[in-house]
């Protein structure tokens, strides 16, 4: 009865995401948040260190989320993608919103992650 | 005229519209929905899809019913708040409010809005909150049935 494409629920691949914003900065309603930090990283043979972000926290208040998929269709790196799912009703406001623990287990099972 | 509606229910202090939750028949609650957006066309789809079944008694609370469950789905703006509040206090004995969808979780779209409330959890105590803009008829069901499970619980 649920289409396979339906929005259900926004799962994330922490390994893929380089904290770049542009989905935090897109979204319609502001509803995800980020943090990350910047770290230097000496490869061999390289003249000087590079830097990178290393993502901290990520995350995704479904109570403000209008299920647009804009992050999911604006995200570079696809580092976020649809999974099916409806049940996730909770008791409060706070209940709604899901950090990196949550999401990485709504990752579809379906996709491969982009970082193999 | 929504709003007058809402006030014609609360006037007349019996629920307009009473739901029972198909595929659960041990559970025994009367849905109130205040429909004021475009989340009130899931729970439309819900009663078309037959998850939400009309209740044969009519108006008024049937008897062995453990609560009335006020359904706010839809985005509750400053001039419809107390319309919903007066629905809310019309309702006697046991009553729970589930929250559907964006707006009346957090305001939604329009969490920037002046003249919205953000979050009907402002105005009254929720239950169950229901994510989505708007949620499935599906998500309808399952945060009723989550509902169940928190009040039995409490």
């Amino acid at each position: 009865m649920i289409p396979d494409e339906a929005h259900g629920v926004i799962g994330l691949q922490p390994s893929a995401c380089t904290s770049c914003m542009i989905c935090v900065r897109e979204c319609p309603t502001w509803c995800i948040e980020l943090e990350s930090h910047t770290e230097e990283v000496s490869e061999p043979g390289a003249r000087r260190p590079k830097t990178i972000n290393v993502l901290d926290a990520f995350r995704i208040d479904f109570g403000l989320c209008m299920y647009c998929g804009i992050c999911v269709d604006l995200c570079p790196f696809d580092a976020l993608a649809w999974s099916p799912g409806f049940d996730h009703a909770a008791s409060s406001a706070g209940g709604l919103v899901h950090g990196i623990n949550e999401l990485v287990n709504w990752w579809p099972a379906t996709n491969p992650s982009p970082a193999d | 005229m929504i709003s007058l509606a809402l006030m014609e229910v609360a006037e007349r202090r019996t629920p307009e519209r009473a739901y029972r939750v198909a595929g659960a028949p041990a559970l025994r609650i009367v849905v109130l929905d205040v429909g004021l957006a475009c989340c009130a066309l899931e729970v439309g789809a819900a009663i078309t899809a037959g998850l939400l079944v009309p209740d044969v008694a009519g108006p008024g609370v049937p008897k062995g019913i453990d609560a009335t469950v006020l359904l706010i789905s839809g985005t509750v703006t400053d001039a419809l708040a107390p319309g919903v509040l007066r629905a809310w206090d019309a309702i006697d004995g046991a009553r729970h409010a589930v929250s559907f969808g964006a707006c009346a979780n957090t305001g939604g779209p329009y969490w920037d809005a002046p003249t919205v409330t953000k979050g009907i959890d402002q105005l009254l105590p929720v239950t169950v909150y229901v994510p989505g803009c708007p949620p499935r008829p599906e998500a309808l069901i399952a945060g009723l049935l989550r509902l169940v499970d928190e009040t039995a619980t409490a």
